[in-house]
């Protein structure tokens, strides 16, 4: 009686097959992770978003209405009460001469972003505006893509500011487009300064959570609604006196050697539509 | 894999892509968002076996990793895990138990989301155990779910050769 061998090989195969696979995702992590070799790791992403980006905003000016139609149909009830206000904005909107709700707004953004160069310490450096293409496709990340890259002079570590105050960092930089990590990003951590020179760290959470304050002893004066502005320390990752945030809690437990203080950041990270990449080189 | 196989895979893990980072990004349930590149290994475990659900895992997890600002390659060893996993513990239950590629997805998603996060921390993101992991795992899991039987019946169409189709209909 013959016997038949198919199941074994099927099995080595199917073995081989996953071995293969985790040892080549383990050593894809590995190297992007190690100093020379992420360089290697940078340039394919760099060439891939380079084919994708215009792609991606081709095909989003399609489906767009699609995506549109879904989140509407998510948030029904919201969007049903932003349509009867909008009814009645129009209707008092009729008559007078006026731009578009967009470009007013963006309008604004605009100038608040101008605001921020009359700051001593951007009035020096060269800013690159940029305008907000799209959020992170990722759950676990809080990011913005901007449509400048390192053709135009933005780099890894750049700060960005947008209307208002400090928005994050550049992580990621192509030759056209650059990823911003927010403030509420986990891995954000800002050296900051309040009061009378007092120093703590700003440290990022998740998007849509407060932002956590910390390193503030407990005798330290702190009160909410005070404003953090960016220290210079931190190795000079960002240059001093941007606002960055505005507490909005203050606690002292008894017996804790710091205060448990949140805050809130000063630009609107929820509706970017412009932002500016400073050339920053440090604290040299 | 055929050439046809491999061809008719990459256009489908391209248009998943693109799909995510425009339609998906727009849908956002308590400020999360449905992640389409985790069920396309679980489709393809289900319809074609472990092996094949490893390779479209890699795959994916790959390209999705090229547009994301995490550990490059993360996303396609936790794929190739997930589409293993599912082809080899699955069989031929979905042709047949209705409702079980719904099930699984659902499953898978869930298990999929808590791998990404722990292999995530484990690799020094340790922020990516402060999201609201809860809430990650439930949008991404109850969205899977929805769209279990268009990914499935796509897979099937990248996947499976003709004559195999036929094969499964004449059993039927």
């Amino acid at each position: 009686m013959a016997r038949t061998v198919a199941k074994p090989k099927r099995s080595r195969r199917t073995l081989t097959t996953l071995v293969v696979l985790v040892l080549l995702s383990v050593s894809i992590i590995t190297l992007s992770e190690t100093g020379r070799a992420s360089v290697l790791t940078s340039g394919v992403k760099s060439i891939a978003s380079d084919i994708y980006s215009p792609l991606r905003s081709g095909v989003n000016g399609v489906l767009d209405p699609i995506g549109r139609f879904f989140a509407g149909a998510v948030h029904y009830g919201a969007v049903e009460q932003e349509n009867e206000k909008l009814r009645a904005q129009i209707a008092a909107l009729q008559g007078q001469r006026a731009s578009t709700r967009a470009a007013q707004r963006q309008y604004s953004e605009l100038q608040r972003l101008l605001q921020l160069d009359k700051l001593p310490a951007l009035s020096s450096l060269t800013e690159v505006v940029a305008e907000v293409t799209s959020l992170t496709t990722s759950d676990f990340a809080n990011t913005v893509t901007i449509d400048k890259g390192r053709n135009d002079g933005v780099s890894i570590g750049d700060p960005v500011v947008a209307a208002g105050g400090l928005a994050g960092q550049i992580v990621l930089s192509y030759h056209h487009v650059s990823t911003v990590r927010l403030l509420t990003d986990g891995q954000s951590k800002i050296g900051v300064t309040f009061g009378r020179g007092e120093e703590a760290t700003l440290v990022g959470v998740a998007a849509g959570k407060p932002l956590q304050v910390d390193y503030v002893p407990a005798a330290t004066p702190v009160s909410v609604g005070e404003v953090l502005t960016t220290s210079g320390l931190q190795g000079g990752a960002f240059p001093p006196g941007i606002p960055v945030a505005r507490v909005t809690s203050v606690r002292t437990v008894v017996g804790a050697a710091d205060k448990q203080i949140t805050a809130e950041p000063i630009a609107d990270l929820d509706g970017l539509s412009f932002v500016e990449a400073l050339v920053w080189s440090g604290s040299s | 894999m055929t050439a046809r196989v491999t061809i008719r895979t990459l256009v489908v893990v391209a248009l998943a892509l693109l799909v995510q980072s425009t339609v998906m990004l727009d849908i956002r349930v308590a400020g999360v968002s449905p992640d389409v590149m985790v069920v396309l290994p679980v489709a393809a475990g289900l319809v074609a076996g472990p092996v094949e659900g490893a390779a479209v895992g890699f795959v994916a997890g790959i390209a999705a990793d090229l547009l994301l600002p995490t550990p490059f390659g993360l996303s396609a060893l936790v794929g190739t895990l997930v589409g293993f996993s599912v082809g080899a513990l699955t069989g031929e239950a979905v042709r047949y138990v209705r409702g079980f590629a719904t099930l699984v997805a659902l499953v898978a998603s869930a298990a999929s989301v808590m791998l990404y996060a722990v292999l995530g921390a484990v690799l020094g993101e340790a922020q990516f155990l402060r999201v609201d992991l809860g809430a990650v795992i439930v949008v991404v899991s109850v969205a899977n779910a929805l769209l279990a039987g268009p990914s499935v019946r796509v897979a099937r169409w990248a996947l499976v050769p003709p004559s195999e189709h036929v094969q499964a209909a004449g059993r039927r």
